[in-house]
């Protein structure tokens, strides 16, 4: 049994000038979770969910610094007065981020890692591997790089490594944030089996639709508090209406509405063509001799993963020299090194495309007309930057803000570059029903200036909120391609609800 | 950078455990860098050039063990038979690449082999069996860890660099590092962080005991190498 | 070291000890180009001063650098197959620096740039050889037979004074890559509050 008795929590945390912040964690909280519950933390960023995931496996008080008060009690032991490494027998942990919660490069021995730190004999540990890897069908994943797979293959190796103790309470912290539909299957699969096992389950999660089945208890924060809790079968109750009213993502994909496309087509059209490409591992790559497209819309590229989304988006973008495709757009024909100057992504991690020192220098640094003048920059600048509600951060260094801060500077530069074709990847991933609105409202807000817009998700309710044209891909190639409108919305629905 | 490729392979007619490579790898190196050409020091020579040809066999790398013999054996002909007929520049021109290519060519072999033919796990175990303390075991776990990830972060900055046209030019040295090299060190700041977390909910303590899956033995015939290395190493300062 | 590190400090160690290794390997390459190639124990150290600037900042505890500066020389030695003197500069570079960085309480710029001026002096361990070593011992040994003008020819190529001034380029820079790891952190990390 969790008990957490009246806790706050605030993080201390240093600013530009040396002066000692504090950020909102939890206040007054009062939380008791039974053995075997599934619990679901929801909420808006920043609403404190993560802060209870790092309460119950002691990463508060014993990592991350801030005030604590109040008790957090695990089967009678206070969590803060145990070293971590005890709490860890109990608690598993699964993170946001496949990429940083590895500490070992082979994925058997990362599987035998938490075991190892608690001295198990080898032999057991072995017996355990192979028998968390039977039960969780990933035989074909043992023993490779952790560098060689997908995103939601590590996030699955990651919930392998955790079962492999088996813990009694398993705590995730938005395992989907950066997973496609098939993988999170995958990870509804594992969760599915260790409520069958009885263990409980703490997940804090924006994507709500894969939980529907399986959480006994939503709890609904915001602002460090618990604004609503609801039991399994309001959870099931809850229809599109009542989730946009509370503010969350859907719990289920079936009954978000499309309330079809204003504005039509002006006819005009990108063409593709010999958009053949193959990676150097020879099995990776697309094939798309033909493909046309209609200028000034919203296209979402979907498929499966490995279908060819990245690839496709990679090439139209003119990031692999070795692709001999051409672009047609405005009747003119582009290379890959002439699409580079009229084509601009937003990464899916936009932390690595950001350079400069403030948000306006980051702006600025994409204007790059010399004619102008350093000032009519940054008066240029600051226009799109209160297009954007970012002009009150336009001094602020671009890595002090938060994620969808980050995305709308960057979203900002590429309007600042005045190229005719943005490119987004996964936009939505780990993003809360209001910034995922958001990010929305700012992509047609780049269609009405007149920008084609690609977008690579596989965030259906993103797609209806923004998207005009679908392009699918399956192995390389287009499936399918059309516009999207009432008489099609089932191809769409038909893609997603395919698993 | 990939390690361990042919260590988990099972067709090499001889795997040493990985404490007998690296003493191996230390003998061949002192040695071979820093040796003279004369009396016990040349029978010492001939025996470390020997090995990583005959290790080169072990892993089932012909082509490479050809090469290197090819290279080494050249420099060593160059430099005994064909110098002394040379003078002035044209005889330095050729001995400095003899130089060097006996040199170094014997030391780098072998470090490659060392590289591709021993997974992190086992080094990092072995480490472990010669009483290398936490604090040592650890930060090389990362850091063999972190490489393929730098290599990772540097591509997507590359990409968003491209992307933006900015730091192409070659004008500005500086600028372009520190468009690289800012986003790069922001990323391990926050890899660290994380890192750090997950490791702690695993349980990794400071200084804790560990066990470790990945099995290195010393058997009899690693024994002997391990005696024959340090022996040459002591007879090569000896005399 | 009375207290045990703290994970987080090790994963530190591990991470920037990998960046710095990497950095340095890369500018090497940077370096074959000939006429560059003198300049190298210049360049490298002002290009991964740096790294090392903003991994100076994350250190609070004595040790950590010297752990840092073993680490490099192992792998140094493993990879970039250079001579076994490798392991004791860099180890040695390590241990100065962290007792300057001690003496400036952590906190100080000044040691910290102090600091990356004297871990810079590892690179003696790449060069020494080419002096020291291969004239003294190997070179006479070898062309013991082949008459002085070798000997000669060889020594006005390595001149021993050449190698105090190398020595003196690492030094240099060093404090030139300090400086500007200094003007880096206060550029962006200080106000990305990252550091």
């Amino acid at each position: 049994m969790i008990e957490l008795q009246n806790v706050s929590f605030e993080y201390t945390a240093t600013g530009a000038n040396g002066e000692t912040l504090h950020k909102n964690g939890v206040r007054g909280l009062d939380l008791t979770i039974t053995d075997g519950e599934f619990v679901v933390l929801t909420g808006g960023s920043g609403c404190g969910k993560t802060t209870i995931t790092r309460l119950i496996n002691g990463l508060i008080p014993h990592y991350y610094n801030g005030e604590l008060n109040g008790s957090i009690i695990i089967d009678g032991v206070s969590v803060p007065n145990t070293p971590i490494f005890e709490t860890a027998k109990k608690v598993g942990s699964v993170f946001q981020n496949p990429r940083s919660q590895f500490f070992n490069v082979n994925t058997t021995d990362e599987i035998a890692f938490a075991a190892e730190n608690q001295c198990t004999e080898p032999e057991r540990i072995k017996e355990q591997i192979a028998e968390t890897a039977a039960s969780m069908r990933i035989e074909k994943l043992l023993d490779r790089s952790i560098f060689e797979l997908s995103g939601g293959e590590k996030q699955i190796i990651a919930c392998a490594s955790v079962s492999v103790l088996s813990p009694d309470i398993i705590v995730l912290d938005e395992p989907s944030s950066n997973l496609d539909i098939e993988a999170i299957e995958k990870l509804k699969a594992v969760l599915t089996d260790w409520k069958a096992q009885g263990k409980t389950i703490v997940i804090a999660e924006h994507r709500l639709y894969f939980l529907r089945e399986l959480a006994g208890r939503m709890i609904i924060l915001d602002n460090g508090k618990v604004v609503k809790e609801l039991h399994a079968e309001e959870i099931k109750a809850l229809t599109f209406d009542d989730t946009e009213q509370m503010g969350i993502r859907p719990l289920s994909l079936s009954d978000i509405r499309f309330n079809g496309c204003k504005t039509a087509s002006q006819g005009n059209t990108i063409r593709l063509e010999n958009f053949d490409f193959t990676y150097k591992d020879g099995k990776h790559g697309i094939n798309i001799p033909e493909l046309e497209l209609p200028e000034n819309r919203v296209i979402a590229i979907i498929g499966h993963n490995g279908a060819g989304k990245s690839t496709l988006a990679r090439n139209i973008c003119g990031l692999e020299r070795k692709c001999r495709g051409t672009l047609t757009l405005n009747c003119k024909a582009l290379k890959a090194k002439e699409r580079l100057r009229s084509c601009y992504m937003i990464m899916q991690d936009v932390n690595h495309q950001l350079f400069t020192e403030s948000v306006r220098d980051e702006v600025m640094l994409s204007m790059t007309d010399k004619a102008l003048t350093d000032e009519q920059k940054a008066g240029r600048a600051d226009e799109i930057l209160a297009q954007l509600d970012l002009i009150e951060y336009a001094d602020t260094h671009p890595m002090a803000l938060s994620g969808g801060q980050k995305q709308r500077t960057a979203i900002a530069s590429g309007i600042a570059s005045s190229k005719p074709v943005i490119i987004f990847d996964e936009p939505t991933s780990g993003l809360d029903l209001a910034h995922m609105k958001q990010v929305a409202g700012e992509i047609r807000k780049l269609r009405d200036m007149g920008k084609s817009v690609f977008v690579v998700t596989h965030d259906l309710e993103f797609i209806l909120s923004c998207c005009e044209h679908i392009v699918r891909l399956e192995n390389g190639e287009v499936v399918q391609n059309y516009e999207l409108t009432n008489d099609n919305f089932h191809l769409l629905t038909g893609f997603f609800d395919g698993h | 950078m990939q390690i361990g490729l042919i260590g988990s392979s099972k067709n090499v007619i001889f795997d040493p455990d990985p404490r007998a490579k690296l003493s191996m790898l230390l003998a061949v190196n002192i040695v071979m860098i820093s040796g003279g050409a004369a009396g016990v020091e040349l029978v010492l020579r001939a025996v470390c050039a020997a090995l990583p040809f005959l290790l080169l066999l072990s892993i089932r790398h012909f082509r490479a063990a050809v090469i290197y013999f090819i290279l080494l054996g050249t420099a060593v002909y160059c430099e005994g038979f064909v110098l002394p007929y040379t003078h002035g520049i044209a005889g330095i021109l050729l001995m400095i690449p003899c130089g060097i290519l006996t040199r170094f060519t014997a030391g780098y072999v072998m470090c490659w082999y060392c590289v591709k033919s021993v997974s992190v796990s086992e080094f990092v175990t072995s480490m472990e069996k010669m009483h290398t303390p936490y604090f040592i075991t650890i930060p090389l776990s990362v850091m063999f860890r972190y490489f393929p990830t730098l290599g990772e972060e540097y591509r997507s900055i590359h990409d968003a660099m491209k992307t933006r046209e900015i730091g192409q030019s070659v004008k500005n040295p500086l600028i372009y590092i520190e468009y690289v090299l800012v986003p790069i060190m922001m990323s391990t700041v926050r890899i660290a962080d994380e890192l750090s977390a997950a490791s702690l909910t695993k349980g990794l303590s400071a200084g804790g005991k560990r066990t470790h899956i990945c099995e290195v033995r010393l058997t009899a015939a690693d024994r002997l190498l391990i005696l024959c290395s340090f022996a040459m190493i002591i007879l090569f300062f000896v005399f | 070291m009375k207290e045990k590190f703290e994970i987080k400090e090790l994963i530190n160690v591990g991470v920037f000890t990998a960046l710095y290794f990497v950095v340095v390997f890369v500018t090497c390459f940077i370096g074959m180009v000939p006429i560059c190639m003198v300049l190298i124990p210049l360049v490298i150290p002002i290009v991964a001063g740096i790294p090392l600037m903003l991994f100076y900042s994350k250190i609070k505890r004595f040790g950590m650098f010297t752990i840092s500066g073993v680490l490099f020389g192992l792998i140094m030695f493993l990879m970039g197959s250079y001579s076994w003197v490798i392991l004791l500069t860099c180890g040695l570079a390590g241990l100065l620096a962290d007792v300057v960085l001690m003496l400036g309480g952590y906190k100080s710029i000044k040691h910290c740039i102090a600091a990356s001026a004297i871990f810079s002096l590892w690179g003696i361990g790449t060069f020494i050889s080419l002096f020291f070593g291969f004239r003294e011992e190997y070179l006479q040994n070898i062309t013991s037979g082949y008459g002085q003008e070798y000997v000669d020819a060889l020594s006005s190529f390595t001149p021993a004074w050449m190698f105090y001034v190398m020595a003196a380029m690492c030094i240099v820079g060093g404090i030139i890559g300090g400086l500007l790891g200094a003007a880096v952190l206060k550029k962006h990390f200080r106000k990305a509050g990252m550091a």
